[in-house]
């Protein structure tokens, strides 16, 4: 045993001021009794038989010292020298991956694991090692900087979470790397990679200027997955569901395999997976009009199969995505309004024959080219293009020759990119619509007018295309674009799934009508995006459900719904590796004697301190005790 | 003076009683014991035969006209008893002070001094030769650190006695040792001495005590000690300082020792006990706590030294 602070042994002096202030002391309370030559007799006789009776007087002086000798003792930090794994300059990675969620190791998870032998190595440490803490996720994370300070990185190992993610590991290590570049070129530095080697693609290692050592975690390979987890529509058909499940163990297992339908259990059924296999399942039977789909996987009573990572036993999946808007084109023949039509994206057109009449109800959006039916449908969206004849919801007047400039009102989001400067039109029919608003206007009167009936959006344009020169010009399909989205505004999310990775970023769309963002984790905990951060949601780290609302004044006014889910056979496959295999490199598993660690002991000397100081209380609290007893 | 020692029903009681000492047989004078010797008294005790200078007037006539031989009547004789109170008149008696030692009412002088005016009034109504004697320190009145009183017979001295008790007071340190036996040495006549103290005395007593026996006296002892002393209701760290002598002794009191302690005075009045048995000695253990007319009652009844 060694000192790591000898110089501190010189606060023991502090026993000589101890000792003095004791013999000054002890004033004893002066009693006036008949003789005391009893009371001498009896303390010869003590003392004389029992020599050690003047030290049990002076207990309390012997524990304060012993109190200062201890507590002496834990300021010069005594050490003993242990194996340990590093020295000199470390670099401890801890594996944060969703593979270390498994809980095959006895007390926790992998993690769990991982974080104490990390303690153990800040717990060898040497005087001189310093050491960073690196949680390898899908960002890695720096949890403490090199540092000697063993309680600030015992802090950082125990503030480490679990993710569900995997884990970058090119990231961890360069980051590893360059920490200790910033450090000091001259010195080595040891990383030590506490993981089960689910590393996944950590295809090129970043340059490292030290050794690598892997320690790893984890026992058993037994986990059953549901590696995939989708919808899909079928034209006039119900959607279909596809689920695989995966056996990564080394033998057969039986799982119950449930399929939940907005929240109402739909199906259960049993299953064998074959060992090292997969069982696709189809189904075909959902109902229509349903929302989210969650599977799950649970143990049969009486199987022996232990699924050892709890985390892809479920999985969610959405409704298939409806399909592109169906548009009712009534047109006697407009060439260019059915080209357009069929370039801009989510929308499916159906021609109409004005001399048949309507065809039927049931679309999203009806286009009326110069001509109305005599009653408007209610249940899609209207966009008229030069009106006929006037309905309760708009007045058409007679024809009015173009003349002077035309206005768009540029303060609208929906004219943002339309430019009609360079449109000529002939004529035009004087249209009013008290509802509606005037995007476009000419001298004498609007030119598009657009509005909100009763929850029916409906567009004029109150000129005949073949008046005018505008299907030839590129403010055209701009025009259509914008009121096309005008009317159908896309999805919240821009993508076009609605199942991701955890640790996926998903680019976010506000809608014109709202003014904040809120994601509803699947935690229940909330986060709200406002305009001005960036609309991007990257804090996907929690499996499940997530449900993204549009908010205007704290009122919602759309919804979407996005799943996460694992899905990763690399954090699946949860079977521990012995070796680790980064780029090309084959790094072994670390020894028990590597190098020389210290271990201090000065925690239970204090300890002891602690105790003893606590026996000295009670000591003196039992004498003042009895100094202070009522005479009886 | 008489009520503030004893009331009325005491007094009758004391009334009733006699000192006796079973192994002193030398009356001076006619008194109202018994004697062994023969005497003159009117009661009947024996016939011996006739010596010539017998008194004519105590021969038997009818017995020497019955039987031709002259027998001489023999008569119990009576005589006085000397009495010897001696009281330890030292500062360690005047205890508990109602100070941290202990309550006033267990006073040890206070008791002593009730005890040696019951004794002493039991002894003048039986017309006993009475002294008293306090110990006490060296001083103006007494050269031999004594005060006394007496020698005194019958009730007339009632008054002054208790008057002579009364004024006493404990003070100073006194050697029992040398007190004892210089009042051996001083007496003439043996008797009956009772000694009252709390035998704290450095010296011890015992030579005193060889001293009296020695000169033939019957001795009691009664050892007088306030519950106090026997469980002393001390704890902590103390110094107590003698009252006599003036010492102090450091000592931290526990239950431990508190135990010790009450092991050594039960020890100690042992040993006592074993002393004065060998000597022939009554002794008897008296704490303050007790009636002190039980004392005279009963205690001293049992040993005979009351009848």
């Amino acid at each position: 045993m060694a000192f790591l602070t000898p110089l501190a042994l010189l606060v023991g002096l502090l026993s000589i001021p101890i000792i003095l202030l004791y013999m000054l002391r002890l004033r004893r309370r002066e009693i006036v009794v008949s003789s005391n030559l009893l009371w001498r007799q009896l303390l010869q006789d003590r003392e004389a038989n029992t020599p050690w009776q003047r030290l049990r007087r002076n207990l309390l002086l012997l524990l304060q010292l012993l109190i200062l000798a201890l507590l002496t003792l834990a300021l010069a930090r005594p050490y003993i020298t242990v194996p340990a794994v590093s020295a000199g300059r470390i670099a401890v990675i801890l594996d944060a991956s969703a593979s270390m969620n498994a809980t095959d190791v006895p007390d926790g998870t992998r993690l769990d694991d991982a974080k104490r032998r990390a303690i153990d190595i800040i717990d060898t440490m040497g005087a001189d090692d310093r050491m960073t803490i690196i949680r390898a996720a899908a960002q890695p994370q720096v949890m403490a900087g090199y540092t000697g300070d063993r309680a600030a990185l015992r802090a950082a190992v125990e503030s480490v979470l679990p993710s569900s993610e995997s884990a970058d590991w090119n990231a961890a290590l360069t980051l590893a790397a360059a920490g200790a570049l910033g450090e000091s070129a001259a010195d080595a530095v040891s990383m030590i990679i506490i993981s089960d080697g689910g590393l996944g693609r950590a295809a090129d290692l970043p340059p490292i200027p030290g050794a690598l050592r892997y320690i790893p975690v984890g026992q058993a390979g037994d986990n059953l997955a549901i590696a995939a987890l989708a919808t899909r529509a079928q034209p006039n058909q119900p959607p279909q569901l596809f689920a695989q499940i995966v056996n990564y163990s080394d033998q057969d297992a039986d799982t119950i395999f449930s399929l939940r339908i907005d929240g109402a259990l739909a199906t259960a059924e049993r299953y064998t997976i074959p060992a090292r296999g997969s069982l696709p399942i189809v189904s075909a039977a959902l109902p229509a009009g349903f929302t989210v789909i969650e599977a799950a996987l649970t143990r049969p009573s009486n199987s022996p199969f232990v699924d050892h990572l709890p985390t892809d036993d479920r999985a969610y999946a959405l409704a298939p995505q409806t399909d592109a808007r169906r548009a009712l084109v009534m047109t006697d023949g407009n060439l260019f309004l059915e080209q357009v039509l069929r370039i801009i994206p989510g929308i499916q057109p159906f021609r109409g024959d004005p001399a048949l009449g309507l065809p039927g109800t049931g679309y999203d959006l009806y286009i009326f080219d110069g001509w109305q039916p005599p009653v408007l449908p209610t249940d899609g969206d209207l966009l008229i293009i030069n009106p006929t004849v006037s309905t309760p919801l708009f007045e058409v007047g007679g024809l009015i020759d173009m003349s002077g400039t035309i206005r768009v009102q540029r303060g609208d989001p929906r004219m943002t990119f339309v430019d009609f400067s360079a449109v000529n039109l002939l004529r035009y029919k004087a249209v009013r619509a008290p509802w509606a608003e005037a995007l476009i206007e000419a001298d004498g009167g609007a030119l598009l007018l657009a509005g909100e009936v009763a929850g029916q959006q409906i567009a004029l344009l109150s000129f005949d295309l073949r008046d005018s020169d505008l299907p030839l010009q590129i403010a055209f399909p701009v025009l259509m674009a914008s009121l096309i989205e005008w009317y159908a505004p896309p999805s919240l999310i821009q993508a076009a799934e609605t199942a991701f990775r955890p640790g996926a970023a998903l680019a976010l769309r506000l809608p014109p009508n709202a003014d904040a963002l809120r994601v509803t984790l699947p935690d229940g905990t909330r986060r709200e995006l406002t305009p001005g951060s960036a609309l991007v949601f990257a804090e996907t780290g929690q499996l499940g459900l997530y449900r993204l609302e549009a908010l205007r004044a704290g009122a919602v006014v759309e919804s979407a719904l996005f799943a996460v889910n694992l899905f990763d056979p690399n954090e699946s496959a949860i079977a521990p590796r012995l070796e680790l295999t980064l780029g090309g490199t084959v790094i072994p598993q670390a020894g028990a004697v590597e190098e020389i660690g210290q271990r201090e002991l000065w925690s239970a000397l204090a300890l002891l301190g602690l105790i003893v100081l606590l026996i000295e209380w009670a000591v003196y609290h039992r004498r003042s005790r009895l100094r202070l007893a009522p005479v009886r | 003076m008489t009520h503030a020692l004893f009331d009325d029903s005491t007094r009758r009681k004391l009334e009733q009683l006699m000192l006796h000492a079973s192994r002193v047989r030398a009356g001076a004078i006619k008194g109202e014991r018994r004697s062994v010797k023969r005497g003159t008294s009117v009661e009947f005790a024996d016939y011996r035969n006739y010596a010539p200078g017998d008194d004519l007037r105590r021969l038997d006539w009818n017995i020497y006209a019955r039987l031709e031989r002259p027998l001489t009547k023999l008569y119990e004789d009576e005589e006085d008893l000397a009495v010897h109170l001696l009281l330890d008149a030292s500062a360690s008696m005047n205890f508990p002070d109602g100070g941290e030692g202990g309550s006033a009412e267990h006073h040890k002088f206070a008791f002593a001094q009730r005890l040696l005016a019951g004794l002493a009034y039991v002894s003048l109504t039986t017309d006993d030769r009475l002294m008293v004697t306090a110990f006490t320190v060296p001083n103006e009145r007494d050269s031999d650190g004594a005060l006394h009183f007496g020698p005194a017979r019958g009730r007339g001295y009632g008054a002054a006695l208790l008057k002579f008790i009364g004024g006493l007071e404990a003070r100073g340190a006194v050697d029992l040792n040398a007190a004892l036996k210089h009042y051996a040495l001083r007496t003439v006549r043996r008797g009956l001495v009772v000694v009252i103290s709390d035998l704290f005395a450095p010296s011890g007593f015992a030579d005193g005590l060889n001293a009296l026996v020695g000169k033939g006296h019957e001795v009691a002892l009664l050892h007088v000690l306030a519950p106090e002393e026997v469980e002393p209701p001390l704890l902590g760290d103390l110094r107590l300082i003698d009252s006599e002598t003036g010492s102090a002794q450091e000592v931290s009191v526990d239950d431990g020792l508190r135990d010790l302690y009450r092991r050594r005075v039960e020890q100690w009045r042992d040993s006592l006990r074993m002393e004065c048995r060998r000597r022939g000695a009554h002794y008897i253990p008296v704490t303050t706590d007790q009636a002190w007319e039980g004392v005279i009652l009963f205690d001293l009844r049992k040993l005979g030294v009351i009848k």
